[in-house]
């Protein structure tokens, strides 16, 4: 189809006498409907044709913009809203390329503007009814009656505008296949059924679907790999995790261990892609701050986050036990797996007392003292069972890090635990692990970016001014600047806002020209 | 995060503003109206939209500081805009329709030299601001030629527009479509078309 219709256009464009015999195709095809005109049957088409007009596309567009709003499917909408942006720009602009004339020998009886191929009306509609079914439907069976609905509306608007002669069948056909491409390919692209499916539960856009195939993949990979039998599988802490699809994998008994949990982390592509435009944006904000090389496949991202919970572990850090990485699709899909804190529960749930203090504080000094810097300290990073203070996600661990960043951590950990506790007593039991001088520093490094948003937002919630009394213990210290300026920065930041300028002015230029 | 949440809601209006609005500026802007050119879409187009026009308004040439600024045909009339460096942006705006309204105009008999055509102008206002309503009637059509010139510009100007306007006639269209696709341009001047 797309060939066919590519080699339309390249005919009609560059061989004149290619387009002549297209017309004579189409009216030969158009004569042959107005035969079948009445009167009656006009008054219906025509009433058939309104669900092209500019109020019914806007209708449907608009309310599909509140309700995806509505749902906070930011994803979607911007899916939605990219994908129905170029159906028109590239529509209207290949009309003007074309130029073609409305059909030729042969009364038109219906309402148009502008030239006619592609059909603009097909493509307004067809473009907006794919996209609604893309961006609200859920896949599975109601999504496959409402193709169905859509295909039959499409092909109704077309034959109606064939009837009254407004399109040639080769118009209103293209308009269709480009209104039904255009959203199609966007939302396949970019919200992928397996990774961004439509729901209308609650929940994190990088979490994934484990049930259904993923879920029998996990149960197939996991033992054929690492040779446990899954049980079950359970999301377990998705309010904390944004970057990945935390699991709860429930294990049969092997000969040297009995049934228990493990704990997997899912990473898919658009985990990869998330990363690469997060240190983009980062950049961008704030220069390099530290290593923003993005990762170039999922299988890198894994190997990384195995390769920093090992060394974590070899240094005797209380973090999970690795089990090593699983590959559910080669070069799409992979899991880590490690020991699950069965029994742990979250700091922020926890009660924490001077030797939980002592312990999170010497997480900080022994990850100093190895050359680490966990990059990520926040109560949904931090568990605490027995009593004994355990850190997770190390997907950020940078090894060899910055003075600033070692630093943040400080402070970092500092909050959580006087979040928990006071900062008096936080204070007086890092100076038995930490200088004057260090924590000074660390409270002068933590502003803003450098504290992650879950902490920032507990320390928001907890009301007391613990940056301020923390930092106000300390000796003073000159506040770090986390803006890092250098000739990559800003030729970056240009590249970008030359790309957003050039986007705006394909739109204004398009703009300006309709209105 | 407030500031983020402000970013993605400025996002959103300007995205859900276009992509609503889209549809609905459904003018196009089409090639240009010349007459005698090699490109004669835009005149086929313009016929169409007026079936019984047996003359379509053209750009003949244009004098120094005017430019054509885009067009709108769909069915029932087609529009054509001129800038002036001196009279504004969309100085003069070109409309064919199948009929006007001129009883509000007084007819003249200066400025066309096609037979067929009576010329009606309606003085909108004067200068310092500049707007004429000028209406060329003729069998089955009529052109309006809307002045609105920006404060200031000279009343002149409107008679250098006048020089880049003509028409061409519906049957040297007709014989071009005949030749380019061996179909009929339907309307008036044509043989009568199925349908």
């Amino acid at each position: 189809m797309v060939v066919y219709f590519g080699s339309v256009l390249i005919g009609v464009l560059f061989f004149q006498p290619l387009g002549g015999i297209f017309d004579r195709f189409d009216t030969l095809r158009l004569r042959w409907i107005a035969s079948l005109r009445s009167d009656s049957l006009t008054d219906i088409v025509l009433f058939v044709n309104l669900l092209a007009s500019r109020w019914t596309i806007r209708a449907l567009r608009w309310g599909t913009i509140a309700a995806l709003v509505g749902f906070r499917h930011w994803r979607h909408l911007f899916v939605f809203l990219g994908s129905m942006l170029a159906a028109e720009i590239v529509a209207y602009q290949i009309s003007v390329l074309l130029g073609r004339s409305r059909p030729l020998g042969i009364t038109i009886i219906g309402p148009w503007e502008g030239y006619s191929m592609p059909s603009r009306p097909s493509v307004g509609l067809a473009a907006s009814l794919v996209g609604m079914t893309y961006a609200l439907v859920v896949p599975g069976r109601p999504r496959e009656i409402a193709k169905w609905v859509v295909g039959g509306v499409i092909l109704a608007l077309v034959v109606a505008r064939l009837y009254l002669g407004v399109d040639h069948p080769t118009d209103a056909g293209f308009g269709a296949i480009m209104g039904i491409a255009i959203p199609l390919v966007a939302f396949r692209w970019y919200t992928p059924n397996d990774v961004f499916p439509v729901t209308y539960r609650r929940g994190k856009a990088a979490h994934l679907d484990v049930g259904g195939k993923r879920g029998e993949a996990i149960r197939r990979a996991v033992l054929d790999q690492l040779g446990y039998e899954v049980l079950d599988i359970k999301p377990v802490g998705l309010e904390g995790s944004g970057g990945s699809t935390p699991l709860r994998l429930r294990v049969g008994a092997t000969e040297d261990e009995p049934e228990r949990y493990l704990f997997a982390k899912l990473y898919a592509k658009s985990h990869v892609r998330a990363d690469r435009w997060y240190k983009l944006g980062r950049s961008i904000l704030y220069g390099a701050l530290e290593d923003e090389t993005p990762f170039q496949s999922v299988r890198r991202f894994v190997e990384y986050e195995d390769y920093t919970l090992r060394l974590l572990y070899d240094q005797g850090l209380p973090t999970p036990k690795p089990y090593g990485v699983v590959e559910i699709t080669p070069e799409r899909e992979y899991m880590i797996v490690m020991e699950f804190f069965d029994g742990a529960v979250e700091i922020g749930d926890a009660e924490i007392d001077d030797a939980g203090i002592d312990e999170g504080l010497q997480i900080v000094r022994k990850m100093w003292d190895v050359g680490l810097a966990h990059r990520d300290i926040k109560p949904a990073n931090l568990m605490v069972r027995d009593g004994k203070v355990l850190v997770i996600d190390v997907f950020f661990v940078q090894v060899r890090p910055s003075p600033w960043r070692q630093a943040v951590d400080l402070a970092n950990m500092m909050l959580v635990l006087a979040v928990k506790s006071d900062a008096k007593r936080v204070y007086e039991h890092a100076l038995a692990l930490f200088t004057e001088d260090e924590i000074a520093e660390a409270f002068a490094a933590a502003r803003g970016v450098a504290s992650p948003t879950q902490l920032r937002s507990m320390l928001k919630q907890d009301g007391r001014d613990l940056v301020g009394e923390l930092r106000a213990m300390a000796p003073e210290r000159k506040p770090v600047s986390i803006q890092r300026w250098s000739v990559r920065r800003i030729l970056r930041t240009a590249g970008v806002l030359v790309l957003a300028l050039l986007a705006l002015l394909l739109v204004l230029q398009n703009w300006n020209v309709f209105a | 995060m407030r500031r983020r949440a402000r970013i993605r809601s400025a996002i959103v209006m300007l995205g859900a503003a276009a992509v609503a609005l889209l549809p609905a500026c459904a003018g196009t802007y089409l090639h240009e109206p010349t007459c005698g050119g090699k490109d004669a879409k835009a005149l086929i187009l313009a016929a169409q939209a007026v079936p019984s026009a047996t003359l379509v308004p053209c750009i003949a040439e244009f004098p120094s500081g005017w430019s054509y600024d885009g067009s709108r045909i769909g069915s029932g009339s087609a529009q054509f805009f001129l800038d002036s460096d001196r009279a504004g942006i969309r100085a003069l705006e070109v409309t064919l329709t199948a009929w006007c309204d001129v009883s509000n105009a007084i007819e003249v008999t200066a400025g066309v030299n096609q037979p067929g055509v009576r010329v009606y102008e309606e003085p909108i206002s004067l200068p310092p601001t500049f707007q004429v309503n000028r209406y060329l009637r003729f069998p089955g059509g009529c052109v309006t030629n809307k002045f609105r010139f920006a404060t200031g510009a000279s009343a002149t100007l409107a008679l250098e527009a006048q020089q880049a306007l003509s028409f061409v006639s519906r049957s040297v269209l007709v014989e071009r479509a005949r030749e380019e696709t061996g179909l009929t341009l339907c309307g008036a001047e044509a043989p009568p078309c199925p349908g």
